[in-house]
């Protein structure tokens, strides 16, 4: 989980894309990476709704020391 | 010792004060106490000891008796309007009649509580807990940490048998949106006396794993309003305040709005509410999520489509540029190809008048040199007979001039004015051809020719 994006920094990215594609900031070069990055950051805060990755065992041994 | 002493039985004594104290205390009095145990018995008696302190000291202190009628009635009164039943530790406004037993001694009868007093009492716990939290500048603490995006991993204080548990997992769990939250139970109580220090164990624990965890809930439910004044307790709402994690809460009642709710991160009527509020979180998120995707569609299309519509507009802007700029400069063309046709042409007749006029003024200027030269000309050939007979004429004075001069020299002439030459071998005398006596020279004058000898010889001195 370290080196995935966080749901938080994938969320504003994507937010951040969406603005700019809004008030026209990105050019026809930028399109294609742009949207495929969009559909990527998407991807991911998709399956942050949709899956968990907390394990009760590892919280528990940690209450015990 | 004295010898008429009156001795009392011990019964005499105790019955003695007895009717001493009841005489003297014969109406019931409102006195205001702590209680510090409440000792209810299972028979239904309760023999409760109440207290004054000062400073945390007792300064008084007396034994009290609640008979199970008037239990039962003042606990109904009481958690009717105080939501809370008779609790230890509570400074209470007590009707008390003094007794005192045979047996049992001095003790207060308990008649009445006023209710009402001690819900006052609670009102200034809760402000004072307030107070307190103000005064360090804690109230809004938790209100103050940022929410996470997506309270997916969510601490649980709550019990395993509450009813409000139950409600919010299902709404969690039974979601059609499939949105996934992680939970972790900490089992507390959730009233009465012994929930305070509860609910404060188990936010310790949380803070030792608060790094698994995005907000901790703590749901109750099920329970009826009753015993709900622990979450005005100081140092529950304390450690909820300064939880560095937002802490939501679901306690599920309709009165007052206790401490801990009020400076929970988010306060929710019931822990269904809660769960609902948890799941709009994630709407909040999903919404936007779903909406990228769709500016992101029509967005790409319109930025192509304007940018078709752009290229498009240009081309036929260029198109039309590059037209009238070849038409202009054809334009030019010809404007100044007829320009330089007609300056060429000036230039060409100035130049052909310049020449006419030169060639005429070459031909007027020969013409006249020819003219002059030709007089001239003329004149010398008038001049050139008269300028020769008058050469001719000198040149013959000249010349007879020096037949003159000539004839003046011959000999002939100069012998006949009596001068004559002498020669020797045919050479006149000089020095050079010196004669000596004896020789014979030849004498010519104008008549003779006469031969000598010489016989003398005399030397002329100059």
């Amino acid at each position: 989980m370290a080196n995935e994006i966080t749901y938080t920094v994938a969320f504003e990215e994507l937010q951040q894309i969406v603005r700019d594609m809004e008030d026209g900031e990105i050019t026809v070069d930028e399109l294609a990476i742009k949207v495929k990055r969009a559909a990527e950051l998407i991807k991911v805060c998709k399956n942050k709704l949709t899956s968990t990755e907390e394990d009760v065992n590892l919280i528990l041994k940690e209450l015990e020391n | 010792m004295s010898e008429n002493r009156q001795i009392f039985s011990l019964q005499q004594v105790v019955s003695s004060i007895r009717k001493t104290i009841e005489e003297r205390y014969q109406s019931s009095y409102w006195v205001k106490a702590e209680m510090h145990k409440l000792n209810l018995y299972p028979s239904g008696h309760a023999f409760p000891e109440l207290v004054q302190k000062e400073n945390d000291k007792i300064v008084a202190q007396i034994n009290a008796s609640i008979w199970n009628h008037n239990f039962q009635r003042i606990n109904k009164q009481f958690i009717q309007v105080v939501k809370e039943p008779l609790k230890e530790g509570t400074t209470l406004l007590l009707n008390v009649k003094v007794v005192f037993h045979e047996t049992f001694g001095l003790s207060l009868q308990i008649l009445d509580i006023d209710p009402n007093y001690a819900l006052g009492e609670l009102q200034r716990e809760r402000e004072e807990t307030l107070k307190k939290l103000q005064a360090e500048r804690l109230i809004n603490a938790n209100q103050l940490l940022d929410f996470p995006l997506l309270p997916k991993r969510i601490a649980i204080v709550s019990a395993d048998t509450s009813k409000g548990l139950s409600d919010f997992m299902k709404v969690l769990n039974n979601n059609p949106w499939n949105y996934q939250f992680f939970t972790m139970l900490f089992q507390a109580y959730l009233q009465g006396d012994v929930a305070a220090p509860s609910i404060i164990e188990q936010l310790k624990r949380i803070e030792k794993v608060k790094h698994h965890f995005d907000v901790v809930v703590i749901v109750r439910g099920g329970g009826g309003e009753v015993g709900l004044s622990c979450y005005n307790n100081y140092e529950l709402c304390k450690a909820i305040a300064s939880f560095s994690l937002p802490v939501l809460t679901g306690i599920g009642h309709s009165t007052n709005m206790t401490v801990a709710e009020l400076v929970a991160f988010r306060n929710a009527i019931t822990p269904t509410e809660l769960a609902d509020f948890l799941l709009q979180t994630f709407h909040d998120f999903s919404v936007p999520v779903n909406d990228a995707r769709k500016v992101l569609r029509t967005s790409s299309s319109r930025l192509l489509e304007t940018n078709k519509q752009l290229f498009s507009a240009e081309t036929k802007h260029f198109k039309n540029s590059a037209n009238n700029y070849l038409l202009d400069a054809k334009n030019t063309l010809v404007v100044t190809s007829q320009k330089f046709k007609n300056e060429a042409k000036t230039l060409l007749t100035r130049n052909r008048e310049h020449l006419l006029f030169a060639q005429k003024e070459c031909f007027n200027y020969s013409n006249r040199l020819f003219k002059v030269n030709r007089e001239k000309l003329a004149e010398h050939r008038a001049q050139l007979p008269l300028k020769f007979a008058n050469r001719l004429a000198k040149e013959q004075q000249h010349i007879s001039e020096l037949e003159n001069m000539v004839r003046l020299m011959d000999p002939k002439n100069v012998l006949k004015r009596g001068y004559s030459i002498t020669t020797i071998n045919g050479q006149t005398l000089d020095k050079n051809n010196p004669v000596k006596i004896g020789d014979t020279i030849k004498t010519v004058t104008y008549d003779f020719e006469l031969t000598s000898t010489i016989l003398k010889k005399e030397e002329h001195g100059e």
